[in-house]
């Protein structure tokens, strides 16, 4: 095993950046953290949970992927030697589902090159890094069990460093990385991950709720047109979430016989996306796109590889921290839960052991 | 804004959009909030879920109404007959806030004589909202400490504008929620920075901060600041005035700037007549709007994200937005091309940045003072007034007094549409806008996921009156009023009332203000968009 002290990582992280894009946690002038481009003077170790997760790396917020010229067109495949660092065990285990489900059934060689390209660092969790973190009970974290390249633990002034592939192996090869006692190492990592696990609370109302779905699929037609009645139709659930992968595709006119074919982020939450030709939506309502929505996390998932995860929610929690009326899926959950307990209530999660 | 500049002194959201966290109840009058404001609508909606009570006063039947405790949908065009009629209750029923009455106010007795005869009787008469309804309403608003009144353009759209706006301070002020943390009077301003086109003067009266032109020490501070001998004191023209003035031909060029009057403004034939009547049409925008393509002159402007500078939001914040990328082609910053303009024109100009228009801004403006771009390159903005650069701004106004001293009551007698439905014309159209598009689609329409979700107009028309007309949803339908025809499909839906169509003018296809009608508030110069009559058929 080795280990990094923390302040020769900027000197590790400029060697790995001068062979291809880093991307880092980055604190703003406004104090927040984003992963961009490395960045030596606002590069940061003070993650916690960033706003966004890494998603766009490997499907970018739009991208083109044909351009069209006077007699035909050409596929736009692009993928740089990347490395993201500081990625969380939650957002990892997103990147992994999200490249799993594009790849089910036809190739997508747009995010799949530039998944090949990619090497990722996760940083493991030593609990809860916001009260709406739930990774234990989606099975997602609080550190990544396969697929990455190397994962780092936290051990005061190092880091403990996890080779997950050889391409990670490649990654330490320098000198500053020391070596340590292997015994020793794991013994670290193991106290540090039981801590962690008894820092971050359960939500037995997800697991239960996809039990519900699964059994009965009778969720309360209630719960779901709270929740569309309330739902301002922003899109920003599916934005933030580490595993949608909703896109459209468009054309954009460049000039007289040229222009582009893009792909671009879309959410399912817009009627458009589920409206067929004729103007007949299957999803006329919010209310159905909502529960749509939240049963592709908690139900629809069984025939494909989720990397040992719950379901398709990897408990990052970021719905619920961003949605302007609290649509989470903590509070799906629990308002499946409670409107057939009968209680008909429906419960904000506020964190805390439950 | 002219309203409620009468009234308080100063013409803006009086509270903050962080005090809807605190509020008690929400009276929410001419606002579709969670279609047009819908961060704001999120706030409204939170609210009620942890126990706040919402009134909402609206024809139609809009989201929010959902969360509504009571929905009072009054005819078109009589909020200022339902606002006297709750006023009525309240002093009727002793409910008003006396202490405040007497000490920050002036002219109760004069509402007193007007809206003691607005029953609620003849209030229901006039605005078919049941009086019954209207005593509990005017109970919960007197009686609830923290009440929060927003409004939006179905209060300002009417030719009766600035009354609604008055009287809507009046209530407030009678009740005592004016001064005091998450209450107020609250216009949701409709575009992102048309509170700080407003602040910087952008109106025919005033300089910048609301200094009024006419105003001897005003005249000779800009003097001064600009270095020029001499400054017109006499107020200019509205937009509906200067398009009279062009059509006329008393108005020989016009100068636009992101705006798109020949879709936006109503009655379109006039507003195409008056501007081919220009000798000169100079347009200056982001992309070739309807207006631009009969512009003389066009002038290519950078989008929000090819440059710096300030916008002000609803609540008198100034925020700081960085330029991200290069305007394409020859396109430049407004001000840019604004200080081209005028150093050929004869006045020189030499900003080196906004940075150096802000300074000028602080210097000019008492209110804007302390709003620096050092101070606002750090947090999240700063709220106006703001005197100096120790002040933190000002969440809420008119604490312990108004801008003007004391508040005054401007009591307003309910005056008809201008154009009521008869016989013929026998509906009564009215505006707005939806989720998905803004305004005249300049922008929005060229955005394939907002042209997917809102691809068409549509004129929304009552169950009931489609039955009678043989209409049937997504049928063609031909609106007509005195000024033209507009064909665009039906959506048959119980969100408005019977006798009442609605539709949106983002659409060049189906362009609603062919049909509406020119009628403006004498005071604000905005057009009557919330009503005039049409008739309504299916097409064959």
């Amino acid at each position: 095993m080795k280990r990094i002290r923390k302040d020769s990582l900027k000197e590790v992280l400029k060697e790995w950046a001068a062979e291809r894009t880093v991307i880092a946690p980055r604190r703003t002038e406004r104090g927040e953290c984003i992963y961009d481009t490395f960045d030596e003077e606002s590069f940061t170790l003070d993650i916690a949970k960033p706003s966004s997760p890494p998603k766009r790396s490997l499907f970018p917020q739009s991208e083109v992927i044909f351009q069209v010229e006077q007699d035909g067109y050409r596929q736009v495949v692009s993928g740089n030697p990347t490395l993201i660092f500081g990625i969380r065990p939650c957002d990892h285990k997103g990147l992994l589902q999200s490249q799993s489900f594009m790849s089910q059934d036809l190739d997508d060689p747009y995010s799949r090159v530039k998944s090949e390209k990619t090497l990722t660092v996760v940083m493991a969790c030593p609990g809860s890094m916001s009260p709406t973190c739930f990774c234990t009970t989606t099975k997602s974290g609080p550190w990544a069990e396969s697929g990455f390249d190397i994962q780092l633990y936290d051990d005061g002034d190092a880091f403990l460093v996890e080779i997950g592939s050889e391409r990670g192996s490649g990654l330490v090869s320098s000198n500053r990385f020391e070596d340590i006692d292997e015994a020793r190492a794991n013994e670290k990592i193991r106290t540090f991950q039981r801590e962690a696990v008894s820092l971050i609370p359960v939500i037995p109302e997800v697991e239960d709720a996809m039990e519900r779905l699964e059994v009965s699929n009778q969720s309360s037609d209630e719960v779901w047109e709270n929740f569309g009645k309330k739902c301002i139709t922003c899109g920003g659930c599916s934005f933030v979430c580490p595993t949608c992968t909703c896109f459209t595709v468009s054309d954009r006119v460049v000039a007289a016989g040229t222009g582009d074919r893009i792909r671009s982020w879309d959410s399912c939450l817009y009627a458009g996306f589920t409206k067929e030709a004729s103007g007949h939506n299957p999803r006329r309502t919010a209310a159905l796109r909502i529960k749509r929505r939240h049963e592709h996390k908690l139900l629809y998932h069984k025939d494909r590889d989720h990397y040992g995860g719950l379901c398709t929610c990897v408990g990052c929690g970021r719905c619920s921290d961003y949605c302007p009326v609290h649509i989470g899926l903590i509070e799906v959950a629990q308002a499946i839960c409670s409107a057939q307990d009968g209680t008909g209530e429906e419960k904000r999660y506020s964190g805390g052991v439950s | 804004m002219a309203g409620l500049a009468a009234t308080f002194g100063s013409g803006a959201m009086t509270n903050s959009i962080n005090e809807m966290d605190e509020a008690e109840l929400f009276f929410v009058i001419g606002s579709n909030t969670t279609e047009q404001h819908p961060l704001i609508g999120s706030r409204v909606i939170n609210a009620v879920e942890r126990g706040a009570r919402l009134i909402v006063v609206d024809p139609r039947d809009i989201p929010l109404a959902r969360y509504a405790h009571m929905h009072l949908r009054q005819n078109i065009g009589t909020d200022v007959a339902v606002l006297n009629g709750l006023m009525n209750i309240i002093i009727e029923e002793g409910l008003y806030d006396r202490e405040y009455v007497e000490t920050r106010t002036e002219g109760f007795d004069e509402l007193k004589r007007t809206v003691n005869r607005y029953t609620p009787r003849v209030v229901e008469q006039i605005s078919g909202v049941r009086a019954e309804d209207l005593v509990l309403v005017a109970r919960e608003y007197a009686r609830t400490g923290k009440a929060m009144l927003l409004y939006a353009m179905g209060i300002t759209q009417h030719t009766t504008g600035t009354d609604n706006v008055k009287t809507c301070a009046n209530l407030a002020m009678l009740t005592g929620h004016v001064g005091r943390p998450s209450t107020g009077v609250n216009p949701l301003r409709g575009q992102n920075n048309v509170q700080g086109a407003c602040d910087m003067g952008g109106l025919p009266v005033v300089y910048t901060g609301y200094q009024k032109v006419g105003d001897d020490p005003v005249i000779q501070k800009f003097k001064d600041a600009w270095g020029v001998g001499d400054l017109d004191t006499a107020p200019g023209l509205t937009i509906t005035t200067m398009m009279e003035a062009a059509d006329k031909g008393e108005l020989k060029a016009l100068y636009v700037m992101g705006e798109n009057p020949y879709l936006s403004d109503p009655d379109s034939k006039h507003i195409e007549r008056a501007l081919s009547n220009l000798d000169l049409l100079v347009v200056q925008d982001i992309f070739l709007s309807e207006t631009a393509a009969l512009a003389d002159v066009v002038l290519p402007a950078a989008c929000f994200a090819e440059k710096t500078g300030t916008y002000t939001n609803t609540e008198r914040r100034v925020q700081l937005a960085y330029k991200a990328i290069d305007p394409p082609g020859s396109a430049r910053a407004d001000w840019e091309i604004i200080q081209d303009v005028c150093t050929r024109a004869g006045y020189p100009m030499e900003y080196a940045g906004p940075s150096e228009i802000m300074e000028e801004i602080n210097r000019v403006t008492p209110s804007y003072a302390g709003i620096t771009y050092p101070r606002l390159e750090t947090g999240y903005g700063l709220s106006w007034p703001c005197p100096n650069e120790e002040h933190p701004g000002t969440t809420y106004l008119h604490k312990d007094r108004f801008s003007k001293g004391l508040g005054t009551f401007l009591p307003c007698e309910f005056k008809p549409m201008a154009e009521p439905p008869d016989t013929e014309y026998n509906f009564i159209l009215t505006t707005g806008r939806m989720y998905f598009q803004f305004h005249t689609g300049t922008m929005s329409r060229r955005v394939g996921i907002l042209e997917r979700e809102a691809p068409e107009p549509l004129v929304e028309i009552n169950p009931e009156d489609a039955r009678k007309l043989g209409i049937r949803d997504r049928d063609l339908v031909e609106i007509t009023s005195r000024r033209g025809t507009v064909k665009i499909k039906a959506e048959v839906t119980a969100r408005v009332p019977r006798k009442v169509v609605f539709s949106t003018f983002h659409f060049h296809e189906g362009p609603i203000n062919l049909l509406t009608v020119s009628a403006h508030d004498p005071v604000s110069g905005i057009p009557e968009y919330k009503g005039c009559a049409v008739k309504i058929r299916r097409c064959a």
